[in-house]
């Protein structure tokens, strides 16, 4: 009786998937046809112009992450279905859940809904890998599919250079390669510090990791209400890309050697990680362990901290009427991170970027939509027009517009501390790898071990160990 | 004796007080959430229980929100999300019942071949956790278009609703005498006469609660909408979440959603407690 039940199973599941699958064989037919459509439409185009409406009537699909920068997209979007005869509808998922949504969407290759999404810089290194990102230099580099005005130079060179790579796993790879992804909007990391309580006694932006320790525990003396810092502690990746990851970099450390052996302890590596978990101990929130970029950015804004170091757009979004405590609004301040002992300020950014999917069936008509989303005018639209936030720009024409340097006069030294945030070494400090976040989430952990009392030496040998490890299930170390 | 009395009456005010205690440590998350929906902005990191209340959360997620120009991200899709929720769970529970009713009839008076590894396999449905399928179901929702469309939510939810109604019903059609059934058709009912005239009526408080905790169950469900779903479906679940954006944390908004979104589930818990109390223990000890 089992053996025919089973029997059973089997024969209404082998019915089942032919089912399927004689469904999957119809559905694409209708994209095929569209390239065989658009052929007399380029031919139309006047010669030596640029023909935006070379796939009009075509429609894209968007996958957007819930933010400011999708908001500005989203009002803007007519204009390019003006311009282009290009209907775009997109899906918006909240940020918390939205990078699951995206990986489990591209998998479904081929069968995936959407041409074009939002992501970070970071995912391009598990993304490009599995083939669910379209290489783009050949469309970037190409003059009938990208307009003369483009000018993709003009984007930051260390944002750019960020999500170029050869695919491969190590220190040298990044920067080279394709281009998987085109900046779109960014953070770079910087320390934000309330102006009214470092004039009111007599302190000043820190200099150097013994001074970042120094003032923030002075202000949580000063003030025992109150942290004297506040950065990110959960355990998660993104606890380390912020403040930790350009202290660690300015510092001089490096995740991992040439080789791709971990470095994370190094002797400049414990030395930081020593000096930052003694600052979060004495200084730093309550929940540190707990504490992400909403609590971060909420407590700072709510007047519950003196000085933040994370994204320099958290300071901004909490300086604004209806988000900050009263005593908050209009007295943050910038500065960048603290210095390295020779000078140097290598400080870590995230990239808010868009890619196109690799299963899209509308490669042309999604790469049109990318560079006029990534162009001048929406990008200057998104920043100058009052309703937008795109801050900050990854063109350095936009950050030089006057009106846009207007519009942050009120944010104090908002605009300076990017100017020298950039002109130091101002990139993607991490070493690309596949298994970039399960690595980075273990080694948030060790500093949360760290915290809780483990012996910093120890805990790092013990990361690196199991790091190592994973380097060599995967294949990247021998 | 009256030492005895005395201390009966001891220990029922101990347990009275228990009792109170529990109820207050309880109902104390939804107490706080409550609160939080009626805080403004600068009040909402205190934790002062004297504030200020404001409806402006409830005014910005059902009418938008007045300082959206100031690029705070606005959320005003909450009316529409709603019905969502509202739309896939009845749905879900409305395909429940036109199935797993006969489905749990069946299971329970017919003897054939595999019913108890088919009653299984309804079951397992219930406890192989959700992100096992959730990858195949994605590629197989796609290649069939039911992507971001009710219907593909609604019969994804059968996955969470459908084994809870049959297991339940079942116990309860097991419960019932066939004699019941055959002195009816001897009275010269059909059938069908006897499944509605007399069957229904007595498991209606089994139906009841099954139903009711296959709508919670579907309601509160998240991965599901959130894979298979787009805008277009998008539920108060996944929606929610939307409230704390890179911009700002709006954990008032978030709270009075929350309350809004719990509304379905206590009116309709409170509209059928007569059954539900004896159906939920009913069953219960059932083998």
């Amino acid at each position: 009786m089992k053996t025919k039940t089973i029997y059973w199973i089997m024969a209404v599941l082998v019915i089942l998937s032919l089912v399927i699958s004689a469904c999957a064989g119809g559905a694409p037919a209708p994209a095929a046809e569209a390239p065989a459509a658009e052929a007399p439409a380029e031919a139309a185009a006047p010669a030596g112009e640029f023909n935006w409406r070379a796939h009009e009537g075509e429609s894209l699909k968007l996958l957007l992450n819930q933010h400011p920068y999708q908001q500005a997209l989203v009002g803007e979007l007519p204009k390019f279905t003006e311009l282009t005869g290009i209907n775009v509808t997109y899906d918006v998922f909240p940020e918390q859940n939205y990078f699951d949504k995206v990986t489990i969407d591209l998998q479904a290759g081929d069968a995936s809904t959407y041409d074009v999404f939002m992501t970070g810089a970071y995912m391009i290194w598990q993304y490009a890998p599995a083939g669910w990102m379209e290489p783009l230099e050949g469309y970037i580099n190409d003059p009938s599919k990208t307009n003369p005005d483009y000018d993709f130079e003009d984007i930051v060179p260390g944002l750019r250079n960020s999500e170029m790579w050869t695919g491969e796993a190590g220190r040298d790879s990044m920067g080279a390669g394709s281009q998987w992804a085109i900046p779109w909007g960014w953070e770079s990391n910087a320390y934000m510090y309330r102006k009214d309580i470092f004039d009111a006694n007599g302190l000043t932006p820190p200099t150097n990791i013994d001074e970042l320790v120094a003032v923030s525990k002075k202000l949580k003396e000063i003030n025992p209400d109150m942290a004297g810092i506040v950065v990110r502690g959960s355990l998660n990746w993104a606890t380390i890309h912020p403040g930790f990851m350009t202290m660690y970099a300015s510092q001089g450390c490096v995740d991992y050697d040439e080789n791709m052996i971990p470095q994370m302890n190094s002797p400049c590596a414990v030395e930081v990680t020593e000096k930052w978990i003694d600052m979060v101990k004495s200084a730093g929130p309550e929940a540190w362990t707990t504490y992400t970029w909403y609590q971060a950015g909420s407590d700072f804004g709510a007047g519950k901290a003196a000085t933040l170091f994370d994204a320099d757009i958290l300071g901004f979004f909490q300086n604004q009427e209806g988000a900050a405590a009263p005593e908050v609004l209009g007295n943050i301040a910038w500065a960048p991170g603290p210095r390295g002992p020779e000078g140097q300020l290598n400080t870590n950014v995230w990239i808010w970027s868009l890619a196109m999917n690799a299963g899209s069936k509308k490669k042309d008509a999604a790469w049109l939509f990318m560079q006029w989303a990534t162009g001048k005018d929406f990008l200057t639209t998104a920043v100058v027009e009052p309703q937008y936030t795109m801050v900050n720009p990854v063109r350095q024409s936009i950050i030089d517009n006057p009106d846009f340097q207007k519009r942050m006069e009120f944010h104090t030294d908002y605009m300076k501390t990017l100017q020298e945030i950039q002109a130091g070494d101002m990139r993607i400090h991490f070493t690309p790898s596949p298994i970039f976040f399960e690595t980075t989430t273990e080694w948030a952990q060790a500093l949360q071990d760290i915290y809780a009392g483990a012996d910093a030496q120890t805990r790092l040998d013990a990361l690196v160990k199991s790091l190592t490890e994973q380097l060599q299930d995967v294949g990247i170390l021998d | 004796m009256h030492t005895e009395k005395s201390q009966g009456r001891f220990a029922s005010a101990l347990s009275d007080v228990f009792l109170i205690l529990y109820f207050i440590f309880a109902l104390f998350p939804l107490v706080w959430m409550i609160l939080v929906s009626l805080k403004s902005g600068p009040e909402l990191f205190t934790t002062q229980f004297i504030f200020t209340p404001t409806i402006e959360n409830y005014q910005a997620i059902l009418f938008g929100d007045p300082r959206a120009a100031a690029g705070v991200v606005a959320r005003q899709e909450f009316p529409r999300n709603f019905m969502n929720s509202l739309i896939a769970s009845s749905g879900a529970v409305l395909i429940s019942l036109i199935v797993g009713v006969p489905a749990a009839y069946a299971l329970a008076r017919y003897k054939f071949r595999g019913k108890e590894d088919l009653a299984f396999t309804f079951l397992s449905f219930r406890f192989a956790p959700e992100l096992v399928v959730i990858i195949p179901l994605s590629v197989i929702y796609r290649q069939l278009g039911l992507y971001d469309t009710y219907f593909g939510i609604m019969w994804v939810y059968q996955l969470v609703t459908l084994p809870l109604l049959i297991w339940v019903l079942r116990s309860y059609f097991e419960d019932i005498s066939p004699d019941i059934e055959h002195a009816a058709m001897i009275d010269g009912y059909s059938w069908w006469h006897v499944f509605f005239k007399i069957l229904m009526p007595l498991v209606r408080p089994g139906l009841a609660a099954a139903a009711l905790l296959a709508f919670i169950f579907a309601w509160n469900n998240f991965m599901f909408p959130l894979v298979l779903g787009g805008s277009n479906v998008q539920t108060v679940t996944v929606a929610s979440l939307g409230y704390i954006s890179s911009a700002q944390g709006f954990f008032n908004r978030m709270a009075a959603a929350s309350v809004l979104a719990s509304l379905p589930q206590i009116i309709l818990a409170l509209s059928i407690q007569r059954y539900l109390i004896r159906g939920l223990s009913f069953g219960a000890v059932k083998g």
